[in-house]
């Protein structure tokens, strides 16, 4: 795993087990380690990151399936972070920054650098080896932490909707890692 | 009275009796109206295929997801754009329809149309 996905998924893990250590004691107040704010913000920041990085596809690969895929990807991830606004706007929760966005927010960055580097299907094979982990990463924090953790039923709802979109995102980008092979 | 309710029977074995077998007449299959069949999409998925479909008979996808999806012909032969929260159309033709969504290849469905 690379360097930015294992920070992922260490901010991630240390949420599940502060979150398991929160609701040890659960009978008194079940406090979850992250809020529905804090929710928001890190299912919207990692939307914004695959977003980011389709656009870099986009503007760099020459490959017919890497950009369509890229543009599944610009689309897909807009449209559900213009749900998660207009849910959060709803609400009136304001989306709350925090340890795990800021995380995922530098690791994608040190990664747009590495794939800025890239060229021809050095970068093809690296952007979708990237979305695959990526994918795989971000729906294990949705189904291990963030859907348990959140409190609210249509943000619950939302992101069980996100997660069976981006499994199905995952899926088409390692069919395509595998064509790219 | 006798009279009264004889002529009760007959009226009910009239409406009752005759016009159900007209009705079935009007069922058969040269004067049937064409089906709507729906196959409904959420959730990056389409729904149960519908079977027993006809040459004529109406294909409608209704989009339920939050995000926009296709249904597309394999031989090129349809392409019906779906906008979240829309409906399309198609008249079916007969044979298989092998169809995929153009913006999520991983969406994929078969009809067969008799």
């Amino acid at each position: 795993m690379n360097k930015p996905l294992l920070a992922l998924a260490l901010a991630f893990g240390i949420a599940s087990v502060a979150s398991v250590q929160a609701q040890t004691p659960a009978a008194a107040s079940p406090a979850p380690a992250i809020n529905d704010a804090q929710i928001a913000h890190i299912a919207y920041t990692a939307g914004v990151i695959d977003v980011t990085a389709a656009k870099q596809a986009l503007q760099k690969s020459h490959n017919k399936a890497v950009r369509a895929f890229a543009e599944e990807m610009a689309r897909d991830h807009a449209a559900v972070n213009d749900q998660a606004l207009a849910l959060v706007k709803k609400l009136g929760v304001t989306p709350q920054d925090n340890p795990t966005s800021q995380s995922l927010a530098s690791g994608a960055a040190d990664e747009q650098n590495k794939l800025a580097a890239l060229s021809g299907s050095a970068y093809d094979k690296a952007y979708v080896a990237n979305e695959v982990a990526y994918h795989k990463t971000v729906n294990g924090a949705l189904s291990g932490t963030l859907i348990p953790s959140a409190q609210n039923a249509e943000l619950k709802s939302l992101l069980e909707t996100g997660l069976k979109l981006f499994q199905s995102h995952q899926m088409h980008a390692e069919h395509l890692a595998q064509s790219l092979k | 009275m006798l009279r009264t309710t004889m002529l009760l029977a007959g009226l009910l074995a009239l409406t009752g009796g005759i016009a159900p077998a007209s009705a079935v007449g009007k069922a058969k299959p040269t004067t049937q109206a064409h089906h709507v069949h729906v196959i409904v999409i959420d959730q990056m998925q389409y729904g149960p295929m519908p079977t027993d479909v006809r040459a004529g008979d109406i294909i409608e996808w209704t989009n339920k997801d939050i995000l926009e999806h296709s249904a597309t012909a394999r031989d090129g032969h349809f392409d019906v754009d779906l906008k979240p929260g829309t409906s399309g159309r198609i008249t079916a033709t007969a044979g298989t329809l092998a169809f995929f969504c153009k913006f999520h290849p991983t969406m994929t469905g078969t009809l067969v149309v008799k």
